[in-house]
């Protein structure tokens, strides 16, 4: 068993539900204790990083201090929440005098940081601690034949990240794991627009559909991601970027979790299929029966 | 941020009681560093005058130990140039490396909404042009993909530079909210503020409060399905732990700068 310290992040617990029912429900086959990270806060994500720089890098301190408290890595699976957390460690590593002038107001909420914390996305710890091999080993239910378009989006693997920054290759290889094909997708690190869907909506409907575009010509039966924005803006977007376009697009976007989860013979109802807009009911049945019988027998 | 002055000072009674005076002249919040010093005087001071030199020159010599008070020197606030300014925030200081090939523009998938693209905002930068910058509304369109940042040749930290530019403006009240991307930025950090996390559904109806209600209507059938979906959650939920967030705003606003 692997432990970590766990920090869900915000849209875990609204739009993003099933990315965190999903994970919780592969920790256990994958053997990975993940513990929640006690009372966490709002990583505080470029909007804060936006409006007040030294507000937004302590507000992010905060769960870097109560997670060193743990003595173990802080693993999340929220691209935005992995980029502002590693982005805070390394701006307090890189700046002496930010550090000092963090730790001085990390003080008067009586806190403390030493700067001796990992932040991890849960992509890269699949991938590197838990490793595809074991996770072959533990595919009861192969997704064969399944098309699935796999979509890193941006802040996964920039500006830092464990693969290359715009051809990445992990994801690819985690669904071919699973007995599913990889569809090429040449926009699979571009952006979706993020939280521009808000401010910017006309902006970020027209990459939302260039990724849509380019997953469906490219022959993919549904997108995977690893991002609670990304699964937002692609799924529950689709229908106003169909009436915008004039398109038809009715592909299922899922969080890789779900589709790991599936492989591992899961039941869908743990994995939150039902939280997804468009459905993947259609494209899943040959696998979702069968996650059923695995589990029966 | 004031006027800074130099004062000499020489004491009554040929230096009696010099240890006294000198944490006399120290507890003073204006008084930035007292030096000893011999000779003609014996105290000189640096100050800080919010408020014009001569009041703090007069509080000084209300002292009943004080004999005589000359001006040394008054330096006048000179507002920091421009890239000065940028190169202090974290980061900022990437833009000196910056040669002008524009790759940054190239990589941008929204630089055809920018009212000047990545490349040419940092020349502007440098240029000195601060409030062509700050009032464009090319960071409220960057949407901090990164893509500049991981293919610039010579390694300038160009999305953290739009947030270091965005910071400015809302400090400089040079936008204040005159861009939607703004209005939507302060309704997040309100929501970290009141409940130490987001919360989507309030963070939204702020939003379309402030910009446009009717716009609103657009997506009516966005959060409906959301909603329908288990997906918008419509308590807020509030950490434990607020008032370490407000312990750690409120210092951070004492302290300030980045």
């Amino acid at each position: 068993m692997k432990y970590y310290s766990y920090f869900p992040g915000c849209s875990l617990e609204a739009t993003a539900v099933a990315y965190g029912l999903s994970t919780k429900a592969i920790s256990g086959p994958l053997e990975m204790e993940l513990i929640e990270l006690e009372d966490w806060n709002c990583c505080g994500s470029t909007p804060y990083s936006s409006t007040e720089d030294l507000e937004a890098i302590c507000i992010a301190a905060r769960n870097l201090a109560l997670a060193e408290k743990t003595g173990l890595d802080l693993v999340t699976p929220c691209s935005s929440c992995y980029c502002t957390l590693s982005r805070a460690n390394s701006q307090l590593r890189e700046y002496p005098e930010l550090r000092d002038k963090v730790r001085e107001i990390l003080a008067a909420a009586g806190l403390e940081y030493k700067g001796q914390v990992r932040v991890r996305h849960l992509a890269e710890v699949l991938f590197n601690d838990i490793g595809l091999e074991f996770i072959k080993s533990k595919v009861v239910n192969p997704l064969s034949g399944l098309k699935v378009a796999p979509y890193y989006g941006c802040q996964l693997v920039r500006p830092t990240g464990f693969d290359d920054p715009e051809n990445p290759q992990s994801l690819d290889l985690l669904i071919a794991t699973l007995g599913a094909e990889a569809t090429p997708f040449p926009l699979k690190s571009r952006c979706c627009g993020g939280s521009l869907i808000i401010p910017e909506m006309d902006l970020a409907l027209g990459l939302i559909h260039q990724l849509l575009e380019s997953a469906t010509t490219n022959g993919a039966q549904c997108v995977a991601t690893v991002c609670p924005l990304c699964q937002t803006n692609l799924d529950a977007y689709q229908g106003i970027v169909n009436s915008k376009f004039k398109t038809r697009y009715d592909l299922p976007v899922l969080f890789f979790t779900q589709l790991l989860g599936l492989a591992l013979g899961i039941a869908p109802k743990e994995l939150g299929f039902d939280k997804n807009i468009i459905s993947a009911e259609r494209v899943l049945a040959p696998f979702t029966t069968a996650a059923r019988s695995v589990r029966e027998t | 941020m004031g006027v800074k002055a130099y004062f000499m000072i020489n004491m009554k009674g040929g230096g009696n009681g010099h240890a006294d005076a000198l944490a006399d002249l120290e507890a003073m919040p204006e008084v930035e560093f007292v030096a000893p010093v011999s000779g003609q005087y014996d105290f000189m001071v640096k100050v800080d005058a919010p408020t014009g030199v001569v009041q703090v020159a007069n509080k000084i010599l209300e002292k009943e130990w004080v004999k005589h008070l000359d001006v040394l020197k008054i330096e006048p606030h000179i507002p920091k140039p421009f890239l000065e300014e940028v190169c202090s925030i974290p980061s900022g200081e990437s833009i000196n490396w910056c040669a002008q090939c524009g790759m940054c523009s190239a990589s941008c998938p929204n630089v055809a909404q920018m009212d000047y693209s990545p490349r040419k905002i940092i020349a502007l930068i440098r240029a000195g042009k601060r409030e062509q910058v700050l009032t464009s509304n090319t960071m409220s369109v960057c949407a901090s993909c990164y893509l500049c940042t991981a293919r610039c040749p010579e390694e300038v930290k160009i999305t953290e530079l739009m947030h270091a530019l965005e910071c400015l403006a809302v400090r400089h009240g040079l936008r204040g909210g005159r861009t939607p991307t703004t209005i939507m930025h302060r309704a997040f950090t309100e929501s970290i503020k009141k409940n130490g996390r987001v919360h989507e559904v309030g963070l939204m109806f702020r939003f379309y409060l402030r910009t446009n209600p009717f716009a609103a209507l657009r997506l009516s059938t966005v959060g409906l399905k959301l909603f329908s979906h288990g997906r918008m959650p419509l308590r807020a939920r509030k950490i434990k732990g607020i008032e370490q967030i407000k312990a750690i705003i409120d210092k951070a606003q004492a302290l300030g700068g980045a």
